[in-house]
């Protein structure tokens, strides 16, 4: 009786009341996953950044906090709070990329921005405490999520490196001969001294004096610029191919190499969206297709392009072949469908292959050459016609489709 | 259907919502973080208008975020496709043709008679209103004194006697909100902003003028004990009671008999499911849509006077009528927007934020208050509350008792249809006992321990002559709405107690209204149909127009009083609802089993050393509960 009063109960109830699923108090999951993490660090770097910027702005800083006795100078920890922002800033574009060295660091830096809070312990920078407490727990909760690590080219290395070995060789060497230039004392002047001189501004207030000096200067000149120059274009020029690269619509190398499992379609033509949808999430798909407006449309849509021709075993080896899981080759012309069966069995020989035949005469032409199982698109197409005509049922019943999906297909249809 | 897809109402207020959000949320920040750079450039009162625009549309904002649940949860393409009337004409049509004619005239009738009449001959209109309220408040008595006694009574059978097994739906049937929620939903709806202002205020009145009951001295230590037991009898399990007893029945025959989700739904024992569409049933509607209505919407004009009137106090900031009606209409806004965005967004959103404040400044104030004169008074209140409960339970005559007491039940009847459909329409699935564990015990403990902590700190600074908090409330022409802040005042931390308190009071506010909002057009609405986000924002506006409209002739006073009339009725009902249901009980829930029966019948056995299959026994229970 119960069950059938359910039954009865009144539309408001439903419709107002009743979920079929559970509704808790609040959806944890939504709140406490790892993209939360990396935007509650975003947070932190603009809070640390205001609470630092207003800090500057007293005109008096009172120091009520705990750690206020063991702060020798205050104006550091207020220029610092604004600098760690910076720095939190560029640790957020890591951890976008998932990179576990921007964890370490967000882990070593997010802490760090309390210094300033607890010195003063000022009602306007409370928030960032909270902030920190909240955001600390979470980033170490989630620590399996950054797990990339950072891949630097070989130049990206040498360049990195020349700059370090640069500025420890001028450093050092300028403090060494510190007595051959004006106003050159300290560690400190010696940093100041290399840097304005590598980045090409020299104030001029340090000098050398002495013939050595002048040589030691022109060759922190010769090499500081040089390498800091290489490593620029080394660490931006990747950045900016990217760009292009997606903007011509073609994956980069450090992409392709995280392809695994993955389905490749050889071609472009009007089943490839079908196909697309057919496939759907379940798996990742890489196109490859020389038709470059295409490329660049799927890559709008960010699937997985790469803009080559599909028939040499070159491109077919930067799409990773050996680890694909199948291959798709569906391209206009039957004989091209065949040159690509082809390349793609040279390829990788025990992978599986179907292959879609323009004209269905070519069916057995395609399996002889290689492919494992031949799908002509206009024969189905055909039948499908004569047994809806016949039977009056649609192609969708045909297809044995659900109805949901069969909404979304005659949506696009129309 | 906007309560499942974005309704054209929801996409104009985001998109007017967002700016403001931004633009104001960008000038608090500022300053927050650089006082001296905007401190001079902006005055006190436009301070208070950047801060409640943040505040509110920041609410709304939170509210009408969508869930990706909510969408395909139904597609209806005979909905979704209709033509939509244009015209206005139609579209009034449309949806007079959706309202229940009884139900919708009769409130919106006598409002609107209310109001001319106020109008017409105001001196006549208060006068009798005044002399109704006397009548019931001093003939009627026994009636309210007697209600709360047997409601008490009844949730107090329903927790431990057999009853309360009862399951609300079928076996199968699961909760669909999750205890947290549950409560959440319920306790905020159940209580408005006046929790948060009589907090720290009831005690300190009682202190001031004892109740004849306890006898004691003003102003004395004996007072402070009187005070603080008398501040817990008014909010704590009495009231909430009032609650319980509409939902409880309300709950049973939806879930287990199919009646429709109304309050007329009280009285299937005397009517059938089948004859709910009575003239008695419609009447029953349309009285508890007046009361709930009343009640709220005299509430939203007295809390936004009292807030403006707060704040005035505090950081001398004047207000006038042109203010005043702006935050009114600010306040509907956000409540509207919550209410139409259904249950599972804005009302359990805002609910949650309320809570998280609630507890937020709780333990706040716990941390910073006076906690050994908070444990040494708040026991003697216990203790004093648990002697003399019966006793002040049916104190009747007397000018102090029709006053505070008899006054406050009638104001908590008028809350408890819409309250407690609310609380019927979220407890399917639950067991009746649960029902009762969170609509009477929870409910009443978290306010019992929030006026201890609240009052005990005010009497703390008054009795001890720190703060006088009572000359600051005579200042204020006796306004119960200045008293937390000189308090707070005295507190360490005392400005982020006043921000949290008033957003509190915010908070509150919203979440009783949404609900009240949402409860009326589902009572309004026609039967067998679901309320459309129209009818959601007519009801929740037409509260607002109402809570304007006392505002704007000065009658909060006079229709408070005539929304607690509204409650005397509701106290009959209630009781007229318990017998009946008691009666329905009795004949058709006889094999409920009692609580620890298990147990009991295990000691027997032991008793009689006899070996007993539970397993067996535990399935004719269940087969018992699926024959009925």
């Amino acid at each position: 009786m119960a069950t059938d009063s359910t039954e009865r109960s009144d539309s408001a109830l439903k419709r107002l009341f009743y979920r079929h699923e559970k509704v808790p108090l609040v959806y944890w999951d939504e709140f406490s996953g790892a993209k939360t993490a990396v935007a509650l660090v975003g947070i932190v770097a603009v809070v640390t950044f205001l609470t630092g910027l207003s800090n500057l702005s007293q005109p008096e800083i009172t120091l009520d906090g705990p750690l206020a006795p063991f702060i020798p100078d205050v104006e550091a920890v207020q220029f610092g709070g604004v600098l760690l922002s910076f720095v939190l800033a560029s640790i957020v574009l890591g951890l976008v990329r998932s990179k576990r060295l921007a964890w370490y660091l967000a882990v070593l830096v997010v802490p760090l921005t309390t210094i300033s809070p607890l010195t003063t312990l000022r009602p306007a920078e409370i928030p960032l405490l909270i902030l920190v407490l909240v955001t600390v727990p979470l980033l170490i909760l989630h620590r399996d999520a950054f797990d990339q690590r950072i891949d630097l080219s070989p130049l990206q290395i040498a360049a990195l490196s020349s700059v370090v070995g640069v500025l420890l060789y001028g450093t050092i060497g300028s403090y060494a001969i510190r007595d051959q230039f004006v106003e050159l004392e300290t560690w400190a002047d010696a940093v100041y001294y290399v840097l304005v001189t590598i980045a090409t501004v020299g104030y001029g207030d340090i000098t050398p004096t002495t013939t050595g000096a002048k040589w030691f200067s022109l060759s922190i000149i010769v090499f500081g610029t040089g390498a800091f120059t290489a490593a620029i274009g080394a660490l931006v020029v990747p950045a900016i191919e990217k760009r292009m690269a997606n903007a011509l619509g073609n994956m980069t190398a450090s992409e392709l190499s995280l392809l695994d499992d993955h389905v490749l379609v050889l071609g472009y033509t009007d089943v490839t969206e079908s196909l697309l949808e057919a496939i759907g999430d379940e798996t990742d798909v890489v196109v490859v297709t020389e038709n470059e407006d295409a490329a660049s449309s799927l890559a709008d849509r960010d699937i997985n392009v790469l803009t080559a021709d599909p028939a040499t075993e070159s491109t077919l080896q930067d799409a990773k072949i050996e680890a694909a899981s199948g291959v798709v080759v569906a391209t206009h012309d039957d004989a091209n469908t065949v040159l690509t069966v082809l390349a793609t069995r040279k390829a990788h020989p025990d992978v599986r292959i179907v292959a879609a035949a323009a004209d269905r005469r070519h069916a057995d032409k395609l399996e002889a050459v290689g492919a494992d199982t031949v799908v002509s698109p206009v024969e189905i197409g055909g039948r499908l016609l004569g047994r809806s005509i016949l039977e009056e049922t649609d192609t969708d019943t045909l297809l044995g489709v659900d109805d949901e999906e069969s909404n979304t297909k005659t949506d696009e249809d129309g | 259907m906007g309560l499942y897809s974005v309704s054209v109402f929801e996409r104009i207020l985001l998109r007017a919502v967002i700016p403001v959000c931004v633009v104001s949320g960008i000038i608090v920040a500022t300053g927050f973080f650089f006082p001296a750079l905007v401190g001079d450039v902006i005055s006190g009162e436009w301070w208070l208008v950047v801060s409640l625009l943040f505040f509110g549309s920041g609410l709304i904002y939170f509210a009408l975020l969508p869930t990706d649940r909510t969408v395909a949860d139904e597609y209806d393409p005979a909905v979704t496709l209709r033509v939509r009337s244009l015209r206005l004409l139609d579209t009034v049509t449309e949806f007079l043709a959706q309202q229940d004619r009884i139900a919708f005239g009769i409130p919106v009738g006598i409002f609107f008679a209310f109001f001319c009449s106020y109008l017409i001959a105001p001196d006549g209109t208060v006068a009798t209103i005044a002399t109704m309220e006397g009548l019931i408040t001093t003939y009627f008595g026994w009636v309210f004194v007697g209600t709360t006694i047997l409601t008490v009574a009844f949730c107090l059978y329903l927790l431990i006697g057999p009853w309360g097994s009862i399951k609300l739906g079928g076996p199968e049937t699961e909760p669909t909100y999750t205890y947290p929620v549950y409560f959440t939903m319920f306790f905020t709806a159940g209580i408005a902003a006046g929790i948060v202002f009589w907090g720290p205020a009831e005690a300190l009145f009682h202190y001031d003028s004892p109740p004849p009951f306890f006898a004691a001295e003003p102003r004395s230590e004996a007072a402070i004990t009187a005070a603080l037991a008398y501040a817990i009898f008014h909010w704590g399990f009495t009231a909430w009671s009032a609650y319980v007893i509409i939902g409880v029945p309300i709950a049973y025959f939806v879930y287990r008999h199919g009646a429709p989700l109304r309050v007329s739904s009280l009285l299937v024992p005397f009517l059938g499911v089948e004859n709910l569409d009575s003239l008695w049933s419609r009447s029953v509607d349309a009285l508890a849509i007046f009361a709930t209505i009343g009640g709220v919407g005299t509430s939203v004009a007295l809390v936004s006077e009292q807030f403006l009137t707060g704040i005035n106090y505090q950081w001398d900031v004047g207000y006038n009528s042109v203010s005043l009606l702006l935050f009114v209409i600010g306040l509907i806004i956000v409540f509207v927007a919550s209410a139409q965005s259904g249950v599972d967004r804005g009302i359990r959103r805002i609910a949650a934020v309320n809570v998280v404040l609630f507890v937020a400044f709780g333990v706040l104030l716990l941390t910073v208050a006076p906690r050994d004169f908070l444990v040494a008074s708040s026991s003697a209140a216990i203790g004093s509350y648990i002697v003399n409960f019966v006793p002040m339970s049916l104190q009747i005559s007397g000018q102090w008792v029709a006053e505070w007491t008899l006054w406050n039940w009638a104001w908590w009847f008028s809350w408890a249809p819409f309250a407690g459909l609310f609380l019927a329409a979220l407890s399917r699935g639950r067991r009746i006992r649960t029902v009762v564990i969170t609509g009477f015990v929870a409910t009443s403990l978290a306010t019992v321990v929030w006026f201890l902590l609240l009052s005990s700190t005010a009497l703390y600074f008054q009795h001890g002559a720190e703060v006088d908090v009572l000359a600051a409330i005579d200042a204020h022409g006796g306004s119960e709405a200045v008293a937390g802040f000189p308090v707070f005042e005295a507190l360490p931390l005392g400005e982020l107690f006043m921000f949290l308190f008033l957003a509190l009071i915010l908070a509150f506010m919203t979440t009783s209204a949404d609900t009240s909002t949402l409860v009326v057009s589902v009572l309004a609405t026609e039967r067998d149909l679901a309320p459309t986000t129209g009818a959601i924002v007519f009801w929740g506006v037409f509260q607002g127009i109402v809570a304007i409209a006392v505002l704007a002739t000065g009658s909060a006073e006079t229709l408070q009083a005539m929304a607690v009339l509204a409650g005397g009725p509701f106290a009959i009902v209630a009781l007229v609802a318990t017998a009946g249901l008691v009666r329905w009980f009795h004949r058709h829930e006889r094999d409920q089993p009692w609580p620890f029966a298990s147990l009991w019948s295990a000691i027997d056995a032991a008793t009689l050393e006899k070996p007993i299959d539970t397993d067996a026994q535990r399935n004719s229970d269940s087969e018992d509960e699926d024959d009925k």
